[in-house]
């Protein structure tokens, strides 16, 4: 019986642990504070703005309220770039997950 | 029974296979769309042939556990399977050698082809010969794939700069091997308290 109670409890604080660790952890997404999605640039206007990096586009999607371009660099190199969706500003760089650009004073 | 039963889960374990392979010929895909799917679907089958072990020293011995365990094996190849599509569709994506040997000491990279070199391990030895020639070793080796799915794991989350997705298919196994912990505890100090008992 006090096994069985002893099962139940860890089962019970695994669970908890779990749910406490899991928004803590999920820290990686960018947020890049964009407002109403009435006054985005168009994803034609991002696909231009990744054409004037040098890149070759491989992907355009919406990620949380950002615009993110996965493309291949002149050197071949995989790029996953996140850009502001109103200026269009590129604002990080990570390549394969490793960070390579950052805009000065970004910190979202 | 569960010669009966097998080939229906080869059939279910191929089907999304034949889907992606289906949508990269006829273009309603691209082999960079597929990395996700494929590498999902690999650790997912790891950890499923993983579970079971954990439950039958949780749970006993029982007819649904011990058909799950006679299929550990065919899961564990097709998690293998899955693992090779991942690496072919991005060897695909790159295109050319250059580029795959310049990435490869990036942390979201290097542990890619780790994980998938310990499932190469396990896998490699997954024929009914070679679990005979190899004895005790074979469950040895096998422990290989604890590695690959940590390992597999790790690479989802340094790619992703988010431990969410990564942790969550990871803690069944975590949840499980705490409880096993936990009973085999409890076995054993039953079972010196009952020796216990019968010396006084």
């Amino acid at each position: 019986m006090i096994a069985r109670i002893r099962l139940a409890a860890s089962l019970a604080i695994a669970g908890a642990a779990l749910a406490v660790a899991q928004p803590a952890l999920a820290d990686g997404d960018v947020v890049c504070s964009s407002g109403p999605r009435e006054n985005w640039k168009s994803i034609n206007d991002l696909k231009k703005a990744a054409w004037l990096e040098r890149w070759e586009i491989i992907e355009t999607r919406i990620e949380g309220d950002c615009y993110e371009v996965y493309a291949r660099n002149e050197r071949g190199q995989v790029l996953e770039a996140f850009f502001h969706p109103v200026t269009l500003e590129k604002l990080v760089v990570f390549r394969r997950g490793s960070e390579v650009y950052r805009k000065r004073g970004f910190t979202g | 029974m569960i010669r009966k039963l097998r080939p229906l889960v080869w059939l279910l374990l191929a089907l999304p296979a034949l889907a992606m392979v289906y949508q990269l010929a006829s273009g309603a895909t691209f082999a960079f769309k597929l990395l996700h799917p494929t590498g999902e679907l690999a650790l997912r089958l790891m950890v499923v042939a993983l579970m079971v072990g954990p439950l039958i020293t949780i749970f006993g011995r029982n007819r649904f556990l011990l058909g799950w365990l006679a299929l550990r094996r065919n899961i564990g190849v097709a998690a293998f399977i899955y693992g090779l599509m991942h690496l072919v569709f991005y060897v695909m994506d790159m295109g050319a050698i250059g580029p795959i040997i310049d990435e490869f000491w990036l942390p979201g990279i290097w542990s890619g082809w780790l994980s998938f070199a310990l499932m190469l391990v396990a896998a490699s030895i997954s024929a009914d010969w070679a679990v005979k020639a190899l004895g005790p070793w074979w469950q040895r080796l096998q422990y290989a794939v604890y590695g690959a799915v940590l390992i597999g794991a790790l690479h989802w989350y340094w790619l992703d700069n988010n431990a969410g997705p990564a942790l969550v298919h990871l803690a069944p196994l975590f949840v499980l091997w705490t409880l096993r912990a936990v009973v085999k505890r409890t076995r054993r100090a039953r079972k010196k308290a009952k020796e216990k008992e019968s010396l006084a």
